[in-house]
């Protein structure tokens, strides 16, 4: 029972932040129409920056965080602006550049990091006892804290602010939107970012329990995928819906089946949800 | 099929005089490289073949499938599986590496196609990552990164073999590639990438017809991957990795999507290059590759070939006017 209870719990945590890698996919599928194969690297990017922030230039792990998520943003912006930008309207050579720019990231860390595992310091130590059943590391409480409340954050911001009805507006209609006054390069640039901001929040809250290395991203890109499928590609709740659903999955499949598979139970829930209910959990439109 | 019969005649007339003059030197090459470059030749061969038939999807119908190599890994281990532990003979495990590979990319294939192009390639792409992990999990059949060792593809080991039997593959590939773009399923690709919805409205089954390109390609590749391996002689889950994906892609890009020549010169330009970069340091070799492409698909998405093309359209439309 409690060992029932320990991967439960195991799963929720790695769920939200499989929720939160996977919206900052979904917000650029649903706004631009374009996958992000190089998301899993601005995940590692900022684990990387925080790293380096914390280790040689010695800020507290709270600024090297916000240090780290700003620069990806700003990386993010580039990214968009001169890459992107160009190929709106040809789903192939976004697709084709992004992916590119995965192995380039991906070999640059190499280059520059090495092959190395590198983590921050962790925010807290030691561990708490949950209901008297388990002792829990406390860094991986404050991690799953720190990541729904970015969440929670993220949701309020798209659901209850002008920005976010900005936002929502060019995904329903892009030409209705420009019509009313909102620039749609510019949403489109500012949501680019902002994918990149919840790679990279991902990214910092995560690396002090995953250390990086420059191959991680793919895994994290991969997982994202998977549960932006299973929740409906462009549904923010189905993100998290899904993110959850696949962690709780993957740590039970992980105890009681095997665990040298760990992936296989992401890809075996994608062919199911393709070929039972390919438009996902939550997907109305037909894409 | 009246139409495709009267069209097969098409790539044996008027340009392809300049083809057989390229293969005639082509297949003197064993004579003339030392075995270190023949040994290049052949690697690239088989890019050529890896990328045509991924040019077959992606510039001719639009569907970018990150898949390609898994597809070549499934070929390759499984006929090395076959005649490595079973004893069959390499160029029957051949066959039933090529009907893997079709088999797979068809299954593939008809659950995500329908849902269109985003799906395919991220379908494609979580596909690649679990063959690769599986590969190198099972270690007990497949030795995992330690490498199977497999025979030779016929008789003693020789690279003069290996080139012949790899030129004869390469061309057939890149001429049933060409035959299949004149033949009117080549109509219906091309009808497909230019306006789906239009394609539609004609009767064109979308679904089938994109369906029809990835199984050939896949099959294609199953092809390209069971030679090389054989070739090598041991086979490591690098052929169905990431890298090798991207290596194929680069190359399709950097020669020009959606030709028939691109995909041959990128391959041979690159392998050749890559040569001389790995000299000088093997660490930044795909790195500079990944750079290279890159520029290529943001700035100059037709390709070198389609570069030239303009270059020289460009150039004797001067002379015309002077």
């Amino acid at each position: 029972m409690e060992d029932l209870l320990l991967y439960l719990t195991n799963g929720v945590f790695m769920g939200s932040t499989y929720a939160l890698v996977a919206l900052g996919v979904t917000l650029i599928v649903g706004i631009m129409g374009v996958i992000n194969f190089a998301h899993g690297e601005l995940y590692v990017l900022a684990g990387y920056f925080s790293a380096l922030c914390s280790q040689a230039l010695g800020f507290d792990p709270l600024s090297s965080m916000v240090v780290a998520v700003v620069l990806v943003f700003f990386f993010g912006l580039v990214i968009e602006r001169i890459l992107i930008r160009p190929t709106y309207g040809q789903e192939m050579y976004s697709l084709i550049i992004t992916f590119i720019l995965y192995i380039i990231l991906q070999n640059a860390y190499l280059v520059v990091f090495g092959p190395y595992p590198n983590k921050p310091p962790n925010w807290v130590n030691g561990a708490s006892d949950i209901l008297g059943l388990f002792s829990y590391s406390n860094q991986r409480l404050a991690s799953f804290a720190a990541a729904a409340a970015v969440i929670a954050v993220f949701m309020v911001v798209m659901r209850k602010t002008w920005f976010g009805r900005v936002i929502r507006s060019v995904a329903m209609d892009r030409e209705m939107a420009s019509l009313l006054g909102v620039n749609p390069e510019r949403v489109n640039m500012l949501s680019f970012g902002l994918g990149c901001v919840l790679a990279a929040c991902a990214g910092v809250i995560l690396t002090p329990v995953f250390p990086v290395t420059p191959t991680v991203g793919v895994g994290i890109s991969l997982t994202a995928f998977v549960v932006m499928i299973l929740g409906g590609l462009g549904s923010l709740t189905g993100c998290i819906v899904g993110g959850l659903l696949l962690g709780i999955v993957e740590n039970l499949g992980v105890a009681y089946i095997s665990s040298g598979y760990k992936s296989l139970f992401g890809f075996l829930i994608l062919i199911l949800v393709l070929f039972f209910r390919p438009t996902g959990l939550f997907g109305q439109k037909r894409l | 099929m009246q139409a495709a019969a009267k069209d097969f005649s098409k790539p044996l007339g008027g340009e392809s005089a300049g083809w057989l003059v390229i293969l005639a030197g082509f297949s003197c090459l064993p004579f003339v490289l030392g075995p270190y470059w023949l040994n290049s030749a052949i690697v690239g061969l088989f890019y050529v073949m890896m990328a045509s038939s991924w040019n077959l999807l992606a510039g001719f119908t639009g569907q970018v499938s990150f898949a390609h190599a898994a597809f070549a890994g499934i070929g390759c281990y499984t006929s090395g599986i076959l005649s490595a532990k079973l004893g069959l003979h390499p160029l029957f495990g051949l066959l039933l590496g090529v009907a893997a590979a079709a088999l797979l990319s068809l299954c593939l294939g008809a659950l995500c196609i329908r849902m269109g192009g985003i799906y395919l390639s991220l379908t494609t792409l979580a596909f690649s990552e679990i063959v690769r992990i599986i590969i190198q999990n099972e270690y007990d059949v497949t030795r995992g990164t330690m490498g199977l060792v497999v025979p030779f593809i016929v008789g003693p080991y020789s690279k003069t073999t290996a080139f012949y039997i790899m030129l004869v593959a390469a061309v057939g590939v890149v001429w049933l590639v060409s035959w299949i773009i004149n033949s009117d399923m080549g109509l219906r690709f091309r009808a497909v990438l230019n306006d789906e919805t239009a394609a539609q409205s004609l009767g064109v089954n979308v679904t089938r017809v994109r369906l029809n390109a990835f199984v050939i390609s896949g099959a294609m590749a199953g092809l390209a991957g069971s030679l090389y391996g054989h070739y090598l002689m041991l086979i490591t889950p690098h052929i169905p990795s990431l890298d090798m994906m991207f290596h194929v892609l680069a190359m399709a890009v950097i020669g020009g999507l959606g030709t028939m020549a691109g995909p041959v010169v990128g391959a041979f330009l690159l392998e050749v290059l890559s040569e001389f970069v790995r000299e000088f340091s093997d660490k930044y070799h795909v790195l500079v590759f990944a750079c290279v492409a890159l520029v290529f698909a943001r700035f100059a998405p037709q390709g070198l070939v389609g570069l030239s093309v303009n270059w020289w359209k460009k150039v004797t439309g001067g002379k015309r006017s002077t």
